[in-house]
């Protein structure tokens, strides 16, 4: 005590204690976490906070039969519900205007785990991540997934999502059996097999035709597998790309686009991860790693020119340094995902997905470099990255974005926020749209939607049967967003 | 003690230093990412006031006071806040900088004033001019906190120019104590 109150009287004591005190601070400021979702003031928005919205109010359901006397009364009062999970959907998708939204993030049990079917039945509001943590200690690992694993498993399936696995087909395909509230707040356990066809809905649904309560999805063992990197040129890449898929060694896989000047669409490098037939019980799930560096990597490569080909250089070599690593399934389907937050304020920065043929790849990337720029330096409107999965065939949902296999080129990109910075960005996109539909493309629909109605229905021509089943099915409009709003209505 | 500077800036400085810490609390608001960081900031702010009043008590000559400096410190920070746009990658890290500077001169500043003939008077005036002050500025409209912190900062930097003009002047004129 004697000693403390002696230290206290020395200045270059406190000033020793401001100085470490300021150190272990500056190591600790988070890395900024942008402020979306359902708690704005009286207003709402999702992941870019690009569309507010006034709504009526927020409700969280405390069980299942709660859920359903929600659904009734909304039929009688003529209320709109939209739903929502995370809200990583960047269009508006999970709210509506003088609407109610429903947070599922309340039903988020692990309800069930067979081992020997290898089947988990979990609510809806569960995230990828919840899921992950209860799978893996027994050995098992999902089948399909996003990248991320920080997603709902009602929204993921609800924008019918695809991952990096090119082995499993759809996300939707993995699903056996879900329960359901339909639009008349009804209960339903269906299946694949369902006369009604409710999951063809359902799936890729936008939360338009019900609310998922619960699903039985099946998974796989959680395999360890070797990571192998190469570099490629861009024109080598279909052909790459098909000898892997016939090779049946490699399960994951994706590929990532140099939008650097000096290499614009011309060098790219594939990530594949190899069966080792290794399953593995005891590694645990990475956590997120590294985020400062790599959010500083990020920052740099976000402003262009010579920093953008530095920013690739390094990617070049982090790419390259992962190569004969081992990784476990588990692991590769949760990559990192707070380096990516953007809380610039006046800028916003978004995703968009384009998908183009398989067989049309290489003409389509000649084609993509009249459509955006070399150099963005200069530019309002920036891309930072591309990568590249491999979305297989689904014939199964309505508005199916891979009528046949189609490579997904994943965009994240910036723009500022002034009306003509927004307009030009849409003008891009709108080009760049274009040219993937005039391929035989077409783009996904959870991200901002930037594109035209007129574009929408060229690339979903089924949206015609989307909008009548709609009808149908929820004849009071009881599930409602802006999406709908905007696109189908 | 004589001179009209010192018994009328440091009162100045202590009613503004409280009038203005409203404002300063909702942009330090503003700025913080989370609760967590803007308690760490106000932390800062105290660890680094104690080590200020304790430099300042350790003074060897007391009648050197650095006083100016400090007035201009401050003027500074708040003008600078003035001039910071909210481009959040770095927003933090100069915020927490801003923190300790303004820690550290505000303890120079509490344990120089304490010292001062004129304290106790201040004490009373000090109290009652916040309070009327307070009353007053609620019926002012702002757009923004930053333009009363900015117009503190200015006010800040005049005190350290005054205090350097005057203090030139009583150096010649007031026998020191
Ligand atoms: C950084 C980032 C990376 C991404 N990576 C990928 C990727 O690799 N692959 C990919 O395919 N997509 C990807 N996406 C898109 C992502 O999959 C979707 O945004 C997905 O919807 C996110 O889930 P969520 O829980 O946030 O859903 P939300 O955005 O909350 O909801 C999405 C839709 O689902 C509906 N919905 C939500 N819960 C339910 C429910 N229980 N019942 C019925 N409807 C429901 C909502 O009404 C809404 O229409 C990415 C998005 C981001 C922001």
């Amino acid at each position: 005590m004697q000693t403390i109150a002696h230290l206290v009287k020395k200045p270059w004591f406190l000033g020793s204690l401001v100085v470490i005190f300021v150190s272990v601070i500056l190591w600790n400021i988070p890395i900024e976490k942008r402020k979306y979702g359902l708690s704005q003031s009286g207003l709402v928005t999702d992941y870019t906070g690009l569309l507010p919205e006034r709504i009526e109010r927020v409700v969280r359901a405390e069980n299942r039969s709660d859920l359903q006397r929600i659904v009734r009364q909304a039929n009688v009062n003529g209320q709109q519900i939209a739903i929502a999970g995370l809200q990583h959907s960047q269009g508006g998708h999970t709210y509506y205007k003088n609407g109610v939204v429903l947070d599922m993030r309340t039903f988020n049990r692990i309800l069930e785990i067979d081992e020997l079917q290898k089947t988990v039945r979990v609510e809806a509001g569960a995230t990828w991540e919840d899921v992950q943590e209860a799978i893996q200690p027994i050995g098992l690992a999902l089948k399909v997934t996003q990248s991320q694993s920080i997603f709902t498993i009602g929204g993921s399936l609800s924008v019918n999502a695809h991952g990096r696995d090119i082995r499993f087909g759809s996300m939707a395909e993995t699903v056996k059996a879900m329960t359901i509230i339909t639009p008349e707040g009804e209960s339903k356990t269906v299946t694949r097999e369902d006369p009604d066809e409710w999951m063809k809905y359902i799936f890729g649904g936008y939360g338009l035709f019900g609310v998922i309560v619960d699903v039985t999805v099946e998974l796989t063992e959680n395999q360890l597998y070797t990571i192998q990197t190469e570099k490629l040129k861009m024109s080598a890449y279909a052909s790459y790309f098909d000898r892997l898929l016939n090779d049946q060694h490699t399960a994951m896989h994706y590929a990532r686009v140099s939008v650097a000047p000096n290499s614009f669409l011309d060098e790219m490098y594939v990530i594949n991860y190899n069966h080792t037939e290794k399953q593995d019980f005891t590694t645990r799930l990475k956590k997120e790693q590294s985020v400062r560096l790599t959010k500083l990597a990020l920052d740099i490569g976000r402003h262009g020119g010579a920093l953008e080909n530095l920013f690739w250089g390094t990617q070049k070599r982090y790419i390259a340094s992962l190569n004969g690593k081992e990784i476990t399934r588990n692991n590769a389907m949760r990559s990192e995902s707070t380096f990516m937050e953007y809380t610039k304020p006046g800028r916003v920065e978004v995703l968009q997905e384009f998908f183009v043929p398989v067989h049309g790849f290489e003409a389509y990337m000649k084609d993509l470099k009249n459509v955006i720029p070399v150099n963005d330096k200069h530019d309002d409107f920036k891309i930072h990255n591309i990568t590249i999965r491999y979305a297989a065939t689904d014939q199964f949902t309505t508005l199916n974005y891979a009528k046949e296999d189609m490579f997904g080129l994943v965009v994240l990109m910036q723009h500022g926020l002034k009306e003509e910075q927004i307009s030009e960005a849409t003008s891009l996109i709108q080009n760049w749209t274009n040219l993937t539909l005039d391929h035989g493309g077409t783009y996904y629909l959870p991200y901002y939607r930037y594109q035209t109605k007129e574009q929408f229905r060229r690339s979903y021509p089924q949206w015609n049967t989307f909008a009548d089943e709609k009808l149908r099915r929820d004849p009071h409009n009881v599930f409602q967003n802006m999406f709908y709003d905007y696109y189908v209505k | 003690m004589n001179h009209k500077s010192t018994r009328y800036l440091p009162l100045i400085v202590t009613v503004g230093q409280v009038v203005i810490f409203p404002y300063y609390i909702i942009w330090l608001k503003e700025v913080s990412l989370t609760f967590t960081l803007f308690a760490w900031f106000f932390a800062a702010f105290s660890f680094a006031a104690a080590w200020g009043y304790r430099i300042a008590q350790s003074r060897k000559k007391k009648d050197r006071s650095y006083i100016a400096i400090i007035y201009a410190g401050m003027g500074i920070v708040y003008v600078s806040i003035g001039g910071i746009k909210y481009s959040s990658d770095i927003l933090p890290y100069v915020v927490l900088l801003l923190q300790v500077i303004l820690g550290l001169l505000q303890g120079y500043f509490r344990a120089w004033h304490a010292e001062q003939d004129t304290y106790h008077l201040h004490t009373v005036h000090h109290y009652l001019i916040v309070g009327c002050a307070m009353i007053g500025f609620s019926f002012v409209k702002i757009i923004s906190p930053v333009v009363f912190i900015t117009t503190f900062g200015i006010l800040m930097c005049m005190c350290a120019v005054w205090t350097l003009v005057i203090h030139e002047k009583e150096e010649v004129v007031i026998p020191r104590k």
